[in-house]
Parts: structure tokens; C-alpha cells; sequence
């Protein structure tokens, strides 16, 4: 196979590298905000290394809910604008548009029981639950926050994907 | 001149870690502006992914505020960030990972394509190491530009140092083609 650059010019363009690549966005803002909430409600104590790493040692059940709600926190700026009525306009549609999916898609399956599901599917069912109860809570300080609606869009699609996967006939046959 | 200023810039941040230790973040923030550029560019060539790397990079500050009581110093606050920022990736990659296996009952999922074309002013090597995939990516960022050797990567990216050598390899070689 032709090669169009050898070991040495990659070994060059390596070396040439920039050590830093700037943010497309200031990101202090969502930083400090975070650093405000976290010292509020963070716990005793953390695992850790003793130089310093992160130590994870098992998946928290609930980690991919707490992860998503801190990506809420940390990547968008919290603007307060107290003064500001909320206007939920824009997440009652949303969400009243997913409550309709949702229900024509359990309909459709014939209205399971969901409360009979293995504890595992329940969970995953609560987390998602949980991931978007933090970003509603989220969406009333901020009601036009175009990614924090995105988020909440995600999350419902989330849902409903499980549910599909669970219910769909062409699932049920695999 | 140069030496000069470079202690003076030393001893800068060294106060800004102190006043930061104790609660100032005015100083944090100064510690942000100063090494944001070499934590971002770590956590978007490792993540391929613009979205992914400003939220990996806040969240490589989060855990720098939190545990910044334990630096005591004992090497230089970049190589003592530069840990944390490595970890904080590897740990979002691997809850990423188990959720989307969970969700999906596969084994690895390529979430979606490089966001290469969000940062025009990447160079060509930048660009092409993004389209890798995602080993050959962590292990070349890791070893080529990051400087880690073959055997902490194998113990981070939980693999075989045979592994680690051997996606590197891949890597090079698909960028001795792309480039």
C-alpha cells in the first residue's frame, strides 16, 4: 500500500503539534457554577488513588442519570434572571408531545404493565425518569435554553426507545 | 530574561494554587485561563467529539477544585492536572460505554462522526488523528502527544501492553495513508 508520508515526516508533524487547542466557547462560566452546586451537595468523602486519580470502583447504579444531570450543570451557564416569570411554553409542549408518543406507543403494545417489569428494566426505567425530572427542575430557571431542550428531547427519545425495545414485536422475536 | 520570567510565572501560579486551596476563585479562574487550551486539547483528541470534550474539560476543572487540597506539590501542578484530565476522559468514555451497553446490549458503539469541520483551525494531523478510531485515537493521543508509555496506557485502557503497541501501529499507519 502507498504511503503519502513516512515515519520521519509523521514524527515531525507530532513535534509540530500545538500543545493547546482553545475552546470554541468560555467555559468558566458553567465550571463556576458547578464548582457552586457540587460543594453544596458533595459527599464525605470520594475513592481515590494516592496520587490523585479518580477511582471508580464499581458502576453506581444511578451514575448515568447523575452523569447526565451533570452535563446539564457543567456545559450550559446558568443565566439568573430572577425577575423572569417562567414561561414553560416550550417544555409543556415537549413534553406533553412525548406523554402523547408514549401513550399511543403503550396502546399500541396493548398497555403493559410496566410495574410488573425485572427490577434491572424498573431501574433503567426510574433513571431516565430521574434524568428528566433534574433537567424540567433545570428548565424552570432557564425555559429557552435550546440544549437543555435538546436534552429533554434525548431523554424522552431514551424512553421510548427502551419501551420499543421491550414491547415491539420485532424485538420480542430476538 | 526568559528564566526570568518563567520563575515569575511559577511563582504566579503557585500563589494562584494556594489563594485557590483556600477557597479563591478568582485564582481558580486565573489557573482555568492558563491551562484550559493543553486540558481542552487533550479531552478533544482523545474524544473526537466537540460537545463531549468542553464538557469533559469543565468537568477536569470540577474535579481540580474538589481535589485540590491533595496537591501538595510534590510535581508540577500541570503534571498533577494533566493526571486528572486524563482519568476524568478515560472515566467518561467508560460510563458512556456501559451505558450505551446497557441501553443497547452491544459491545461498542461509535456515537456519532468526529466534529472536525467545529474546529477549522485544527491542523491536518489534528483532523486526521479525530477520524481515527477510538483505541487506535486513545492510545496514539496517549503515547504520541501525551508522552505516556506503552505499559500505564495498557494499565489505564485496561488492555495488553501487546494491544497498546499494537493500536498505535494502526494509528500510525492510518495516518501515514490519510495524510
Amino acid at each position: 500500500m502507498k504511503e503519502t508520508i513516512n515515519e520521519q515526516q509523521l514524527q515531525q508533524r507530532i513535534d509540530d503539534l500545538s500543545a493547546e487547542i482553545q475552546p470554541q466557547r468560555d467555559l468558566w462560566q458553567g465550571i463556576e457554577r458547578a464548582i457552586e452546586i457540587k460543594s453544596q451537595v458533595q459527599p464525605a468523602s470520594e475513592p481515590r488513588a494516592s496520587n490523585g486519580n479518580i477511582v471508580r470502583a464499581n458502576f453506581q447504579p444511578l451514575a448515568w442519570a447523575a452523569s447526565i444531570v451533570l452535563a446539564v450543570i457543567l456545559t450550559f451557564n446558568y443565566q439568573s434572571r430572577p425577575e423572569q416569570a417562567p414561561q414553560l411554553t416550550a417544555v409543556e409542549m415537549i413534553e406533553q408531545q412525548y406523554l402523547q408518543e408514549k401513550q399511543n406507543m403503550l396502546v399500541s403494545f396493548g398497555k403493559p404493565n410496566l410495574d410488573t417489569l425485572p427490577d434491572d428494566i424498573r431501574q433503567q426505567f426510574d433513571e431516565i425518569q430521574s434524568a428528566r425530572e433534574s433537567l424540567l427542575t433545570a428548565l424552570e430557571d432557564d425555559p429557552q435554553n435550546a440544549d437543555l431542550l435538546n436534552l429533554l428531547k434525548w431523554t424522552q427519545k431514551q424512553e421510548l426507545n427502551l419501551l420499543e425495545q421491550l414491547y415491539s414485536p420485532k424485538w420480542q422475536t430476538i | 530574561m526568559i528564566d526570568a520570567q518563567q520563575l515569575f510565572a511559577s511563582q504566579q501560579e503557585k500563589e494562584w494554587i494556594e489563594l485557590a486551596k483556600n477557597g479563591d476563585r478568582h485564582a481558580f479562574q486565573q489557573l482555568y485561563q492558563l491551562h484550559i487550551g493543553k486540558v481542552y486539547g487533550l479531552c478533544l483528541r482523545m474524544l473526537a467529539q466537540r460537545d463531549q470534550a468542553e464538557d469533559v474539560a469543565q468537568e477536569v476543572f470540577v474535579q481540580v477544585w474538589l481535589k485540590l487540597k491533595n496537591f501538595r506539590g510534590d510535581s508540577k501542578f500541570s503534571t498533577w492536572l494533566h493526571s486528572v484530565a486524563t482519568n476524568t476522559v478515560l472515566s467518561h468514555l467508560r460510563k458512556q460505554k456501559n451505558w450505551m451497553q446497557r441501553m443497547f446490549s452491544i459491545e461498542d458503539t461509535h456515537i456519532s462522526e468526529p466534529t472536525v469541520n467545529e474546529h477549522p483551525e485544527l491542523s491536518d494531523l489534528d483532523k486526521t488523528i479525530l477520524k481515527l478510531p477510538e483505541k487506535a485515537r486513545l492510545v496514539f493521543v496517549m503515547f504520541a502527544v501525551e508522552g505516556y508509555r506503552h505499559e500505564e496506557i495498557a494499565s489505564m485502557l485496561n488492555m495488553a501492553v501487546g494491544s497498546s503497541k499494537s493500536h498505535y501501529h494502526r494509528a500510525k499507519k492510518l495516518l501515514q495513508e490519510w495524510l
